[in-house]
């Protein structure tokens, strides 16, 4: 990692360091750095709770590979963090292997074929059973270790059965949602049960049992998958919903099957980059990258001391979230030109339309989308779109083995609790919202998955693995894993420094510029002249995502991973 | 001894053996009807709704109260914590909000309408954003109750020993339903 930074490199990454340390009064991340991060020679795993990465590590430390790991430590964070993802959820896992086959595993789930009959109102359903996706995060793991992991699904669904059954400790981040969330823990009697003591909010410190969830573990690990999506375990989780009010039906959970696909993959300086395909966003990832790649952002100095370097990476995202409403929906459904929209062509016509004295246009709303289908012959011309501004909140795994084999799983409920309808020891997401309502690429279809802006995602250089990384967090994915990126590959920084840095949002569907509130003062003001209108958040703002990152170093090939200060996480690795 | 002999030495132990230091609960009190609002928009005022109900001590709640929702009131609950998630949800910035904490905190104490501040959000409503809406509230109070995880700096029991304040600090949110309780007899 020395030999990454050059001189000009090393004084940048001092000056960021001045900028990251927070000053008196400033919010304190979650944890200490020292538990959060973490260096190994064999093996690493990074999530958002020490427990799933307790479970990671030792599958690895006992011979599994990083897809035995992540599948067990993503069914333990569906119990320790039981309102960002879990069975009745779904995601996205990307695997690259060290022979260099990749593959990306979508179970985010679509929509129940009788999805009509809800007359779903986003306005009002959207944290209820009609919000409720088929849920693929058993199907999604099952099969990504029955084609990839080496070990059986009954010995990796071991740790998550046991945090079940014998609890876990809640932490602040659980106990500071539990408590930010309680109206939608309430709205059904189950959540209710599981997550309020005396009818208040969990604390931190309180121990959390989940009997109901240990059950349905307990019966996926005997009989498999289908012991979830068939039969009683599903019958009683079919019935809940029904009585709820939501639409999902047997022959739903029956038929479901993950999407297994290749990885969308372009080149951003030097490095491949492999993420998320469609309907997931790493097109969008790859199109910032794209379009940054046309500048010096290094020579710019960091962007949150160089009012030119983030104005650069603000109008940059801006036009590449323009074009993720326009173009991005569920391809099997909507032409959507894919290629054009990775096009490095396509790219540097949109770097052109940037003005690096001002921004443009100076509504962001009217921010055009650019016409990728030049680049690429595609039927179908670019929609309209609102961009739900929800608040998907979500998890982010990242696993390294000592073989080289990476794993970046991305998986979530929709909002912190989803539907807050738990069916049969199971709580279940609210994956409808994330359609549109007014767009017909994105609008609300039976059998159909939404757009997603979760954006799982490798770099990889010399044929060897360089970054894992990923993050929660809506809208925000995009910006903050383009950002990981940038921090790394333009401006040097360690794992812990990338994870650190202040971190923004600016898109289409905002009028705003949204902010960590770390950047320089004389930046904040050089953004203002330049027309952008900054919304400040807090200093580590969870907003912001919870990445989990892992950095081998190209010199030493040493594992140094990094868990995100906003979220309670560790990295651990031997 | 005689009986007034008697009597005073009574009053003399009963003060003895009073607690020492910050003023006892049972020595501020607090009436009805109640107004409880947020300041900072985090949903630790739904909670506080959670625990008035489960005192049983009716109380009208009121996430952006203004000036004018005092009318009638005899108490003003302010529930510190900054939530951004929250003043999205308001369409409000921070400044707004202290503008809206600042005018309601004048006109309660223009009406002697006393203020109670619960900080029942713990650790999560504390730092940069949130100590300025901690500061304004708790200064203004007349009594705090917060709980433990919120104050581990001691930050509340200082400002509070600052500025004279009574002050209940509890373990759990559902403790503070006690001297909330008592405030109140």
């Amino acid at each position: 990692m020395a030999r990454h930074l050059r001189i000009p490199g090393l004084v940048a990454a001092l000056a960021v360091m001045l900028i990251l340390v927070p000053g008196p009064g400033a919010t304190q991340p979650a944890a200490t750095a020292s538990a959060r991060n973490a260096t190994g020679a064999r093996g690493m795993a990074a999530s958002a709770h020490p427990v799933a990465s307790r479970a990671a590590l030792a599958i690895l430390q006992q011979g599994g590979n990083a897809v035995d790991a992540a599948v067990a430590a993503a069914f333990v964070v569906g119990v320790v963090e039981p309102d960002a993802s879990g069975l009745g959820g779904g995601g996205g896992m990307l695997i690259r292997l060290a022979s260099g086959k990749a593959v990306y595993i979508n179970y985010y789930g679509q929509s129940p074929t009788d999805i009509a009959r809800a007359a779903y109102d986003d306005a009002k359903d959207n944290k209820s059973a009609k919000a409720v996706l088929v849920p693929g995060n058993v199907g999604g793991l099952s099969r990504a270790l029955k084609d990839y992991g080496t070990l059986p699904l009954a010995t990796v669904l071991g740790p998550a059965i046991r945090a079940a059954d014998e609890g876990f400790v809640v932490d602040q981040t659980l106990g500071q949602i539990i408590l930010d969330n309680v109206a939608v823990v309430q709205s059904h009697p189950n959540t209710a049960a599981a997550f309020l003591r005396d009818g208040f909010p969990l604390q931190e410190g309180d121990t959390l049992r989940q009997p109901a969830l240990a059950a349905v573990l307990k019966a996926i690990a005997k009989g498999g998958p289908r012991a979830f999506y068939e039969g009683p375990v599903a019958e009683a989780m079919v019935a809940d919903i029904a009585k709820a009010g939501g639409v999902l039906s047997i022959e739903d959970l029956r038929t479901y099957e993950p999407i297994v696909s290749e990885p969308v993959t372009s080149s951003y300086r030097g490095y491949q980059i492999l993420s998320s395909p469609l309907p997931h966003s790493g097109s969008t990832v790859i199109e910032a990258l794209n379009i940054l790649e046309n500048a010096d952002l290094r020579a710019r100095g960091h962007y949150s001391t160089s009012v030119e370097a983030f104005h650069l990476m603000a109008e940059a995202m801006r036009r590449a979230y323009a074009d993720r409403v326009a173009f991005i929906a569920d391809p099997r459904f909507e032409d959507v030109p894919g290629a054009g929209l990775l096009s490095k062509d396509y790219a540097k016509s949109r770097f052109a339309e940037i003005d690096m004295a001002k921004v443009v246009p100076a509504d962001y709303r009217k921010t055009p989308a650019g016409d990728p289908t030049k680049f690429v012959p595609a039927r179908g011309t670019a929609g309209h779109s609102d961009d739900p501004m929800t608040a998907g909140h979500t998890t982010q795994i990242s696993i390294i083995d000592a073989a080289g084999n990476v794993v970046s799983l991305t998986q979530t409920l929709g909002t912190f609790f989803g539907s807050g309808v738990t069916a049969a020891g199971v709580l279940y997401n609210n994956g409808v919202n994330n359609f549109a309502v007014i767009d017909r690429r994105n609008r609300l279809e039976p059998g159909k998955q939404p757009r997603s802006s979760i954006s799982p995602s490798v770099l990889v250089k010399d044929g060897r693995p360089f970054i894992v990384l990923g993050s929660p967090g809506a809208n925000r994915i995009i910006s903050t894993v383009v950002t990981l990126i940038v921090n790394v590959v333009d401006y040097g920084l360690t794992a812990e420094q990338a994870n650190a840095s202040p971190r923004f949002l600016c898109q289409k569907a905002d009028p705003v510029l949204s902010l960590e509130s770390r950047f320089s003062d004389d930046v904040m003001e050089g953004m203002k002249k330049k027309g952008h209108t900054l919304k400040l958040y807090g200093d580590f703002d969870l907003f912001f995502g919870g990445s989990q990152i892992i950095l081998v170093d190209p010199v030493t090939k040493m594992y140094h991973g990094s868990a995100d200060p906003r979220r309670g996480g560790t990295a651990m690795g031997y | 001894m005689t009986r007034p002999a008697v009597y005073r030495a009574l009053v003399v132990s009963i003060v003895l053996l009073m607690p020492a230091g910050h003023a006892s609960a049972q020595s501020v009190r607090f009436e009805q009807p109640i107004l409880v609002t947020s300041a900072g928009q985090s949903a630790d005022v739904t909670i506080a709704g959670m625990l008035f109900k489960k005192a049983g001590l009716p109380a009208r709640v009121v996430a952006q109260a203004k000036p004018a929702d005092l009318d009638g009131q005899k108490t003003l609950v302010l529930v510190p914590g900054f939530s951004s998630k929250g003043m999205g949800s308001a369409g409000i910035d921070k400044d707004q909000e202290m503008a809206r904490v600042m005018s309601l905190i004048g006109a309660a104490q223009s009406a002697n309408v006393k203020i109670l501040v619960l900080h029942i959000g713990g650790k999560a409503r504390r730092g940069t954003q949130s100590d300025s809406f901690n500061r304004a509230a708790a200064t203004a109070a007349s009594h705090l109750v917060v709980v433990r995880a919120g104050d581990e700096d001691q930050f509340f029991t200082k400002l509070a020993g600052e500025k004279k304040i009574s002050i209940d600090v509890v373990d759990r949110i559902s403790d503070a339903t006690e001297p909330v309780g008592k405030l109140f007899k």
